[in-house]
């Protein structure tokens, strides 16, 4: 039983880290209609410039935070390349974010080698009855927590919040009243790539990450969308853990090398049925 | 308050206006008629500044603002929200005054705008326009898919604010009928081109405005 | 379009109009690829092979994203799919191996109308995450059932193309396996370019430009998608089939993703539609990674050189293209020696959108 419980609470907390990685996804959908493939390397560039950081002694959590802001500056270049220019296509722009996360690799393999990096996380356990929690899934899972009431707060309450919903309602009408949508897709970048970059800090003392790490986390992350219809942070929250929960069971009780199929069946799953749903609704329009 | 000269805009091959002059004076409302597909709605972003003229140009003697055709509401937000999104260039996102003009849009706040009815859905898509406090108001198409009493409550309004703020208005409709009632001098609009123009009174007798009227009736029965 | 030139234009410019371009192109290709096996030591020939079986593959992904407007970001899994069953029917079943390549591009085919099917009913941008998806299930799946298909180690002594009891063995394999895939790519680009001037594929073209203006002019855009979808992932599992029987010997890391963003590469530089540069664009991009390989592993430099290089190439290439050149190389190329602007896919998109 004890043993069930942590591998849920370690299913929980990585379920987190594809949470932030979704959310990245869901704001930059949103405003700017791109699927970013770039995502998942926010993620391994924060972890690794945190690394960095933090092995020439700067200390925590400024080390984590800088890693944090490497990947916004990184999503604020994804978005001037695949958004910046006008009137390109959507098409173009989610293979200009392949070739940038492609070509990342080049940098990520030149800066930080191709093995992989990790470091030290908040240390300790706490105990609960029976039960023993590594204190570092408490804090991924209190950051998100923190991270999501946030990101509600600013698309509910503020006024650029509410601009970049805009976006999203009605592009046509956003620039009417005159949002330019560009630099708002552009910030959405930057949202997104923090959130990947907060992902990435949190994850790498959990699981050590390598240059091609991002394929996971954008997998793993861009299902946990899907589940929201890559529109809703919520829906993502939720798909996200389920995932989390889910590999978590299947590494440990079923197949251990197995864990990503997983996500990705149950991804293609998810598009189907949203392929089956959607057709349904379109017949009911007509 | 608007100037136009000579203006042309084409979207890629086809021309969508082709040499269209046009003025206004501030505090002033002008009916914008034509059959559908004349380059009515191009003219009007092209002054919002949503496409570049490819020859021509425009000047404004103050800050525009539209009702666009369909309203284009931020359908999932609420009206409240719509109101404030109004006023992105300008300070004040105060939607009190647009409440005052629309006493109903105020039980409405809290409503997500795209579940409003159809008159309501247009007056929040005036008050969304009026918060960017413009001088020059250009409507598209007020009285589409609207039941008459609706228009002409709405219409009441446009005249009532014209006359109190001076607010200038451009009003581009297919309902020519509506339009030049409303409005003392119109520009008759035909495939890019300005086929008319002048006072109401006069055009409505001409054999233009009445092809401009046959293209409303049959946009009616359709 | 409505004005048309007075008077014809000068020879120079007819020979290098679109169609004549094409038709050079073609004649080229023809006379090129008969005879340069001739003058050709087997490691070239070894390249020449290759870059046949890719152009199957980037002509199969060029139709799909340049007509239908979609992206696949897992073709190197239909190549997958065709190798391994190829493969395992010829060295396991010991079935024929024309048979077994037949057999091996029609699985290829259905199985991409199967995942298709509901896949392409979503926007365009699942279907690259799902194609992406795809290909990571398939090498996981391999890896999971050693017993069918060697797992991480792979397949060994793959049976050779045969025909009858002739197989391709001794001094000539290369040389008469470079003449076989040739035949197969030439059939392929054929097929294509009819394709493309049918009906269905002036309606295809109209999809990749509108996909609502394709359903209003009755444009079945659905089942076109599927279809075109199959025909890719067929070109690819023929490939892979003959890849097979070629090498002899294939595992999951022969086809990793890279090989998926390779051809997204080759048909972008040739130029996503456009049938003969699927050709040239394949050959051109083969032949960069073979360059870079050489420069990559170069005495002095660091293990990892190769790896930096390619994807530091790759994904400047890709975003370079996408960014200022989004009709293709090969295209644009054309375009300044005609002195006209060749309207591709993504090109006639971009005007539509600035509308």
């Amino acid at each position: 039983m004890n043993a069930f419980v942590q591998d849920l609470l370690s299913g929980i907390a990585t379920g987190c880290t594809f949470a932030l990685v979704a959310t990245g996804f869901v704001v930059i959908y949103r405003v700017s209609r791109v699927v970013n493939f770039a995502q998942g390397i926010f993620a391994v560039l924060a972890g690794m410039a945190a690394e960095s950081f933090l092995a020439r002694g700067i200390p925590h959590p400024m080390g984590e935070i800088l890693g944090v802001l490497a990947g916004a500056l990184a999503g604020g270049g994804v978005g001037l390349a695949a958004v910046g220019r006008r009137n390109t296509p959507p098409l173009a722009s989610l293979i200009i974010t392949l070739g940038i996360a492609t070509g990342a690799y080049a940098l990520l393999i030149l800066i930080w080698g191709d093995q992989p990096v990790s470091y030290a996380g908040i240390a300790g356990t706490t105990h609960a009855g029976p039960i023993r929690i590594q204190n570092q899934f408490l804090l991924v899972i209190g950051v998100t927590a923190l991270t999501f009431a946030a990101l509600a707060a600013f698309f509910g309450r503020t006024y650029l919040g509410k601009a970049l919903t805009a976006c999203s309602s009605n592009p046509h009408a956003a620039r009417l009243v005159g949002i330019d949508v560009r630099a708002m897709s552009l910030i959405a970048f930057v949202l997104g790539g923090a959130l990947g970059g907060l992902a990435g800090v949190l994850l790498t003392p959990i699981q050590p990450v390598s240059f091609d790490s991002d394929v996971d986390l954008a997998i793993n992350g861009f299902a946990a969308a899907v589940f929201g219809g890559i529109v809703s942070p919520g829906l993502s929250l939720v798909g996200a853990l389920v995932l989390g929960i889910a590999e978590a069971i299947v590494a440990g009780y079923f197949i251990p090398s197995f864990q990503t199929g997983v996500a990705l069946i149950l991804l293609l799953a998810l598009m189907v049925w949203q392929a089956t749903r959607r057709r349904a609704t379109e017949q009911e329009g007509t | 308050m608007l100037e136009v000269t000579d203006l042309v805009v084409r979207y890629g091959q086809a021309v969508a206006l082709d040499g269209v002059s046009l003025e206004m004076a501030a505090g002033e409302m002008v009916a914008l008629v034509g059959p559908n597909g004349a380059g009515k709605t191009t003219l009007l972003n092209t002054v919002c500044g949503l496409i570049d003229p490819a020859a021509g140009r425009f000047r404004l003697g103050g800050r525009v603002a539209q009702v666009p055709e369909g309203r284009q509401l931020f359908a999932t937000m609420t009206v409240e929200d719509n109101l404030r999104l109004g006023a992105w260039r300008v300070r004040d996102r105060d939607p009190t005054r647009i409440y005052h003009l629309f006493p109903q849009l105020a039980n409405l706040r809290r409503r997500v705008a795209g579940t409003l009815s159809g008159g309501e859905q247009q007056m929040v898509a005036v008050g969304r326009a009026l918060m960017a406090q413009p001088d020059l108001l250009l409507v598209d198409e007020l009285s589409l898919g609207l039941a008459p009493m609706v228009v002409d409550t709405l219409a009441d309004h446009l005249v009532e604010l014209n006359r109190t703020v001076g607010t200038a208005i451009l009003l581009v409709e297919q309902n020519a009928r509506l339009a030049l009632e409303l409005c003392p001098r119109a520009y008759v609009l035909e495939a890019g081109r300005i086929a008319a123009s002048g006072p109401s009174t006069e055009l409505s007798q001409t054999a233009a405005v009445r092809a401009a009227y046959l293209g409303g009736a049959l946009e009616e029965a359709s | 379009m409505s004005e048309l030139p007075a008077e014809p234009p000068p020879l120079w410019q007819r020979l290098l109009s679109r169609q004549a371009l094409g038709g050079w192109v073609l004649a080229a290709t023809a006379v090129v690829s008969l005879l340069a096996p001739l003058g050709l030591d087997d490691a070239q020939l070894t390249i020449y092979v290759f870059i046949g079986l890719y152009t199957m593959v980037v002509a199969g992904l060029s139709l799909l994203m340049g007509f239908a407007g979609q992206v696949s970001l897992g073709q190197a899994a239909f190549f997958t799919i065709g190798a391994y069953t190829a493969a395992i029917l010829t060295r396991d079943a010991g079935m024929p191996s024309l048979l077994a390549l037949a057999i091996s591009t029609t699985a290829t085919a259905g199985i991409a109308a199967l995942v298709g099917l509901p896949l392409l009913r979503l926007r365009g941008h699942y279907l690259a995450f799902a194609t992406l998806a795809f290909q990571l299930i398939v090498l996981s799946a391999i890896s999971q059932v050693p017993q069918l298909t060697g797992g991480d180690t792979g397949l060994t002594a793959i049976p050779t193309l045969s025909l009858g009891p002739i197989a391709l063995h001794g001094q000539f394999r290369t040389f008469i396996f470079a003449y076989v895939v040739w035949v197969l790519a030439a059939g392929v680009l054929v097929m294509n370019r009819n394709l493309v001037r049918s009906r269905p594929g002036r309606g295809l073209r109209a999809l990749a430009t509108s996909e609502v203006g394709a359903l209003a002019a009755g444009v079945p855009v659905t089942r076109y998608k599927v279809q075109v979808f199959a025909l890719s992932a067929g070109y690819a599992g023929l490939a892979g089939g003959v890849y097979a029987f070629f090498v002899g010997y294939i595992a999951p890391e022969t086809f990793p993703v890279l090989l998926s963003v390779q051809f997204l590469i080759m048909a972008a530089v040739g130029g996503l539609g456009s049938v003969w540069g699927s050709v040239l664009g394949t050959a051109g991009v083969y032949l960069l990674i073979q360059v870079l390989d050489t420069v990559g592993t170069a005495p002095g430099l660091p293990a990892s050189a190769p790896a930096i290089f390619s994807y530091a190439v790759y994904g400047l290439v890709l975003v370079a293209i996408m960014l200022y050149l989004p009709q293709g190389v090969l295209p644009a190329i054309q375009a300044r020696l005609v002195g006209r602007r060749a309207v591709s896919a993504v090109e006639a998109e971009r005007s539509t959108r600035a509308s």
